[in-house]
C-alpha cells in the first residue's frame, strides 16, 4: 500500500567511496527524494552569455534526452506523477524530483538519462530560450512589481559582478545564446568536480552506490573553486525608480554584507533580521510598525540570505548558497499617495534599529522562535536533504543543530555588536517601481514632506512619530537617483 | 500564476485512482471524528512526523457566502481581522504566544471557505489551542484598528493588480454567474474593498453569522493523540454557542447562450485566454465532477494531445492550465493559456474548443484513463510528506464535507468510471450554451 511517512531513523552520511560527493539520508519513507546539486550557476555565465546556466539547467530538466524526445519523457513520468525540477542561482543548480520507492527504477532511470545524457534538440532549445525571454519580458517586468523591485536591488547592489545579473540572464544575450554554447557549458561544468548527489528515503541497499558509480561518469575534473568578492558599491544612497503602468508603489532596499551562513556572526544576524522582519510574519517589528499600527500595505519584512519567489512561499527554497548576501528590507506595495512616506518610514525604523539596537526581551523571544522555527523549516524531507547540502557547501554542521547550537550561545551583547559591525547605512541602494516616478524623484530631491492620511484615529505615539518620518530626510544626491523605463530593467 | 497552482494541487489530490492496485482507500492514515454537542466537529489524524503538529481550523464560509450586493470581499476581510485581537488577547499577546511556539501561523481564503492554520511544536499545543478558542468566540476589535485592517486588504489588493490572470478571474466569474456569488472573486471587487473602511458593524454581522461552531471544523494532524485532541477542544470550544444563520445563496439559473468579454489591458503582456464551461458540483456519490476531473489532464495536461502540439511542437503557447477545482455549487471548468503572438488568439481558441467537442464525441483511451488513475494516485501520495502537508490536503475536503472519508469514497468512485461515461458527461456539460470565453490583451495588441 501507499503509506508515507516513517521517518524513525533518518541518519546522515557526508561523503562516498568514490570521487563524487554525496550527502545521503537513508531512512523509511516509501519516498525518495533526490537532489542533484552541481556548483556552478549563474555567476558562471561568460560575459555577454547571461542565462546560459539557467537555460543549460532547463534544457536538461525540460528537454529530450539523445534517445526520447521531451513529449515522451513527459509520457513516461505522467502516470508517475513525478518530474524533474531544475534551480539556478549564483554558485548552484539543482535538479530535484521524488518520487513513490514502487517508481524508483523507471523514474531514475529517466533523470540519470536526462543529467547525463542529453540532446540538446533544437526544438526545445527554440521553446526554453524563448520562454527564459519572456519570463523575464513579460512575467518579470509586467506582472510583479514586487519580484521585479527585488531582483533589480541584487543587480543594482552587484553590478559589474559576477552576481550582476538576474538568474535567467539579460533579454540582449539570450537572444544571441545558441545551442552550441549550452553544450559547451555542459561539457565544462557538468563535471564530477562540481557534483554533489544529494539522495533520502527509503531507497533500497546498493541504489546510493549505483547512482554515485552513473554519475562518476561524468568528465573528472576539479571544482569551480571560485572566490566571489564583496561588491565594490560607492558610497551613499543610491536610488533606482522604475517606471511603468501600476496602480501601487512597491519598494526594496538594502546593502552588501560580509556576513553567509558559515560566518561568526551568521545566527546574531539571522536573529536580527527574524525581529526586524521575518518572512511573512505579524511576528516582527516592521510589520507591526507599518501594517499593523498603519495599515500602510500587506506586509513589511527582512533578509540576509537570497529568497526569492517569497510573495508564494511561506520558506525559503534551499539550495541558493551564495558566498555573499545581502541585507535587505521589502516593503510591499502602498497606494501611490504614500510611497515617500513608506519609503522614508523603512529608513527611519531601519536607523532607529542601528541606533538602539535590540532589547533583552526581544532577543529572547526570538531566539526562542527561531530555535523552534528550525523545526518547521526542515518538516519534509525534501527539506532536510537541502538544508544538509547547504551545510555541507557551507562547511557547517546539520542545520538545525547548527542554528539551536549558535543561538544558545548568543546574548543580547554579541547581536547588538553584530548590528554596528554590519547593518552599516552608507552604501544602501533603493528601488521603488512606480507610475509617477518623477514626481518621487522630485519629493526625495526637494525633501519634499510627505504627511499621510488615514481613515481612523491613531494614538498620539504614532501621531507624533509620523511628523518626524515624513520628514525624515533621505540623504541622496540629485545625480544618484535614477529614473528608470521597465524596458530596460533585465535587458 | 499562484492560483492556477492551488487549482492544479486541487485536482490532483480531489481525484483518486488505482492502476495496478487494488486498494480502496486513498487516504492512508487512521483518523477519529468527535462531534460536540454545539456542532463543532474534531477531525483527529496521529501521524509519525515526530514532535510537530498542525492545527488547522476550517470555517465553511468563503465569498461564497457573502450575499449582500456591495459586501464583496467580506470573508477574505475575517481572514484578516481575526488576527486583530480578541477578548483575552491582544494583538500583541497574540503575536508573543505563537512566537514563543515557533509557530508558523497563516490563514487563507477561497470561494468557499475560511482556513486558519498554525505549526508548531507539540508541547505548546495547549496555549495554541487556548489562543485560538478566544477568537474564535470572543473575537474583539475595535473599529479603528477595523479601518486600518482594512487598508491592508486594499494592499493585498494592490499587490496583485500587477498581474493580469487576477483582472482575467475576475471578468471571467462576472461573465460566467449572474446571481450565483460565484460571480465575484475572493478578493471582491475594488469599489467593494474601498468602502470596507465604512462597514464596520456590518463586520460584526458577518462574524455572528458565521464565526460559529456550526461552520467549523477543527483538524489536528501530527504528534498529538485524539485524547489529548478531544479533551483540550472541549475544554476550550465546549461553550461555543450554536448560531441560526443560513445564506440565502441564489441558485444560478441555466445559461441559455455562450458568452464572451474582453479586457483591455494597460501594460505589455501576451494575451491570455479562458475559455470556461459550466461544471458540476462537487460529489462523492454522482460521477458528473469525478468523470470531468479524470478527463482534465487527459484532454489539457502536460501528457495531453493539445499540450504537446500547441505547447511542445507548435510553440504557440507557453501555458495552458486546466482549473476544475471543487465547489459546493456548480463552477467553471476552465482552461487557461498564453499566446505567444496575438495573432495566434483565434487559433489557439479553436483549438481549445475542438478538443473540448472531441471529448464530447469521443470516449477516452483506456490505457490513458488507467495512466491518469495512477497520477492520481501517486500525486496524493507524494503530497504526503509532511504533518502540515497532510492537514493541508485534507482541508479543502473538511470543507466540503467535514470527514477525510470523503476521500475515499472518492477514490472508489474514480475506480468505477469507464471512458464512456467520461464521453457522456463530457457531452452534457461542454455545450455552447454553457460556455464563457474571456481573452485578455493589451491595449491596442490585437489586430
Amino acid at each position: 500500500m501507499i503509506f508515507i511517512g516513517l521517518l524513525l531513523c533518518v541518519c546522515l552520511v557526508f561523503g562516498s567511496p568514490a570521487n563524487v560527493g554525496s550527502v545521503l539520508q537513508p531512512g523509511t519513507s516509501s519516498l525518495v527524494t533526490f537532489r542533484i546539486l552541481f556548483t556552478t550557476g549563474s555567476a558562471f555565465d561568460p560575459p555577454g552569455k547571461e542565462g546560459l546556466a539557467a537555460l543549460t539547467a532547463s534544457m536538461l530538466a525540460q528537454g529530450g534526452t539523445r534517445s526520447l524526445s521531451y513529449d515522451q519523457i513527459v509520457e513516461a513520468l505522467y502516470p508517475m506523477a513525478a518530474s524533474v525540477n531544475s534551480q539556478v542561482d549564483k554558485e548552484m543548480t539543482v535538479f530535484t524530483g521524488t518520487t513513490h520507492l514502487e517508481n524508483l527504477d523507471r523514474y531514475y532511470g529517466l533523470l540519470r538519462d536526462m543529467l547525463l545524457d542529453p540532446g540538446f534538440r533544437p526544438e526545445d532549445f527554440k521553446r526554453l530560450r524563448e520562454d527564459a525571454i519572456n519570463f523575464l519580458k513579460v512575467s518579470l517586468r509586467e506582472t510583479n512589481d514586487e519580484e521585479l523591485g527585488k531582483e533589480h536591488l541584487y543587480n543594482v547592489i552587484y553590478a559589474g559582478h559576477p552576481y550582476g545579473h538576474h538568474n535567467a540572464g539579460k533579454v540582449s544575450s539570450l537572444e544571441k545564446l545558441t545551442i552550441e554554447d549550452v553544450a559547451d557549458f555542459y561539457r565544462t561544468h557538468y563535471t564530477s568536480g562540481n557534483l554533489v548527489i544529494g539522495l533520502a528515503g527509503g531507497y533500497p541497499k546498493g541504489f546510493a552506490e549505483k547512482v554515485e558509480a552513473d554519475f562518476g561518469k561524468l568528465p573528472d575534473r576539479p571544482a569551480d573553486k571560485k572566490r566571489f568578492d564583496n561588491p565594490n558599491l560607492a558610497a551613499g544612497t543610491h536610488i533606482d525608480i522604475i517606471t511603468r503602468d501600476t496602480r501601487s508603489t512597491a519598494i526594496s532596499l538594502g546593502f552588501p554584507i560580509e556576513v553567509n551562513r558559515s560566518s561568526k556572526d551568521w545566527a546574531a544576524l539571522a536573529l536580527v533580521a527574524s525581529y526586524f522582519g521575518q518572512h511573512r510574519s505579524s511576528n516582527s517589528y516592521l510589520y507591526q510598525r507599518l501594517r499593523e499600527a498603519r495599515g500602510l500595505n500587506y506586509g513589511d519584512y527582512a533578509y540576509i540570505e537570497y529568497f526569492p519567489r517569497g510573495m508564494f512561499l511561506m520558506t525559503p527554497d534551499p539550495n541558493i548558497a551564495r558566498q555573499q548576501q545581502i541585507f535587505q528590507i521589502w516593503i510591499r506595495p502602498v497606494e501611490a499617495e504614500n510611497g515617500v512616506f513608506a519609503l522614508r518610514a523603512a529608513l527611519y525604523e531601519y536607523d532607529k534599529l542601528v541606533r538602539n539596537g535590540i532589547s533583552q526581551e526581544a532577543f529572547e523571544t526570538t531566539r526562542e522562535f527561531l530555535t523552534k522555527f528550525a523545526n518547521v523549516l526542515t518538516q519534509t524531507q525534501g527539506a532536510r536533504l537541502g538544508y544538509a547540502l547547504d551545510s555541507r557547501y557551507y562547511e557547517i554542521p546539520e542545520y538545525t543543530s547548527y542554528i539551536k547550537s549558535q543561538l544558545a550561545k548568543l546574548t543580547m551583547a554579541d547581536v547588538n555588536a553584530a548590528i554596528r559591525r554590519h547593518l552599516k547605512s552608507d552604501r544602501m541602494r533603493i528601488v521603488l517601481v512606480t507610475k509617477d516616478a518623477n514626481a518621487i524623484r522630485d519629493a526625495i530631491v526637494n525633501n519634499v514632506p510627505s504627511p499621510i492620511k488615514y481613515n481612523s484615529p491613531k494614538p498620539k505615539e504614532i501621531m507624533d512619530e509620523d511628523q518626524v518620518i515624513e520628514a525624515y530626510r533621505i540623504n541622496v544626491k540629485p545625480e544618484d537617483i535614477v529614473v528608470v523605463p521597465v524596458a530596460q530593467v533585465f535587458q | 500564476m499562484k492560483k492556477f497552482l492551488a487549482a492544479i494541487s486541487v485536482l490532483c489530490f480531489a481525484a483518486a485512482v488505482p492502476a495496478q492496485q487494488k486498494e480502496t482507500r486513498l487516504f492512508p492514515y487512521n483518523y477519529t471524528i468527535d462531534d460536540l454537542d454545539n456542532g463543532l466537529r474534531l477531525v483527529t489524524v496521529p501521524t509519525d512526523f515526530p514532535n510537530m503538529i498542525a492545527l488547522y481550523i476550517v470555517v465553511q464560509a468563503g465569498s461564497r457566502n457573502e450575499v449582500e450586493p456591495g459586501k464583496s470581499g467580506y470573508a477574505h476581510l475575517f481572514e484578516h481581522i481575526m488576527f486583530r485581537g480578541s477578548e483575552h488577547y491582544t494583538p500583541e499577546q497574540r503575536d508573543r504566544i505563537l512566537k514563543k511556539a515557533g509557530a508558523e501561523s497563516n490563514a487563507t481564503t477561497n470561494f468557499d471557505r475560511t482556513t486558519y492554520y498554525e505549526t508548531f511544536s507539540k508541547e505548546d499545543l495547549e496555549p495554541v489551542m487556548k489562543l485560538e478558542a478566544d477568537r474564535f468566540q470572543r473575537l474583539k476589535y475595535p473599529e479603528p484598528a477595523y479601518k486600518t485592517e482594512s487598508l491592508a486588504v486594499l494592499g493585498e489588493y494592490n499587490k496583485n493588480s500587477a498581474d493580469p490572470t487576477e483582472k482575467l478571474d475576475e471578468v471571467l466569474h462576472a461573465t460566467a454567474f449572474n446571481r450565483h456569488t460565484y460571480a465575484h472573486t475572493t478578493m471582491g471587487f475594488l469599489k467593494d474593498i474601498q468602502d470596507m473602511p465604512n462597514q464596520y458593524n456590518y463586520s460584526l454581522q458577518f462574524y455572528n453569522r458565521f464565526y460559529r461552531p456550526e461552520y467549523t471544523t477543527i483538524l489536528l494532524v501530527g504528534d498529538v493523540s485524539r485524547d489529548q485532541a478531544l479533551g483540550l477542544t472541549k475544554k476550550y470550544f465546549g461553550d461555543w454557542k450554536r448560531g441560526n444563520y443560513v445564506p440565502d445563496i441564489a441558485v444560478e439559473p441555466p445559461q441559455n447562450a455562450p458568452r464572451t468579454a474582453a479586457v483591455d489591458w494597460n501594460s505589455p503582456t501576451l494575451p491570455w485566454l479562458a475559455v470556461a464551461f459550466r461544471g458540476p458540483a462537487y460529489s462523492d456519490e454522482k460521477i458528473d465532477k469525478a468523470a470531468l476531473d479524470l478527463l482534465s489532464p487527459i484532454a489539457f495536461g502536460p501528457n495531453s494531445e493539445l499540450y504537446q502540439r500547441l505547447v511542445l511542437k507548435e510553440q504557440k503557447v507557453d501555458e495552458l492550465q486546466p482549473d476544475f477545482g471543487n465547489h459546493p455549487d456548480p463552477e467553471l471548468f476552465t482552461i487557461y493559456s498564453r499566446i505567444k503572438d496575438p495573432k495566434d488568439v483565434d487559433y489557439v481558441r479553436e483549438q481549445i474548443l475542438a478538443t473540448f467537442e472531441r471529448f464530447s464525441k469521443e470516449p477516452v483511451d483506456q490505457a490513458k484513463l488507467d495512466a491518469t488513475r495512477s497520477r492520481i494516485r501517486y500525486s496524493f501520495a507524494l503530497r504526503l510528506n509532511s504533518s502540515s502537508a497532510i492537514a493541508n490536503a485534507l482541508a479543502g475536503y473538511i470543507g466540503l464535507r467535514r470527514t477525510p472519508e470523503t476521500i475515499n469514497r472518492l477514490f472508489a468512485l474514480y475506480q468505477r468510471i469507464t471512458p464512456q461515461d467520461i464521453r457522456m458527461i463530457a457531452n452534457q456539460y461542454f455545450t455552447p450554451n454553457n460556455r464563457t470565453i474571456v481573452t485578455l490583451t493589451s491595449k491596442g495588441a490585437k489586430d
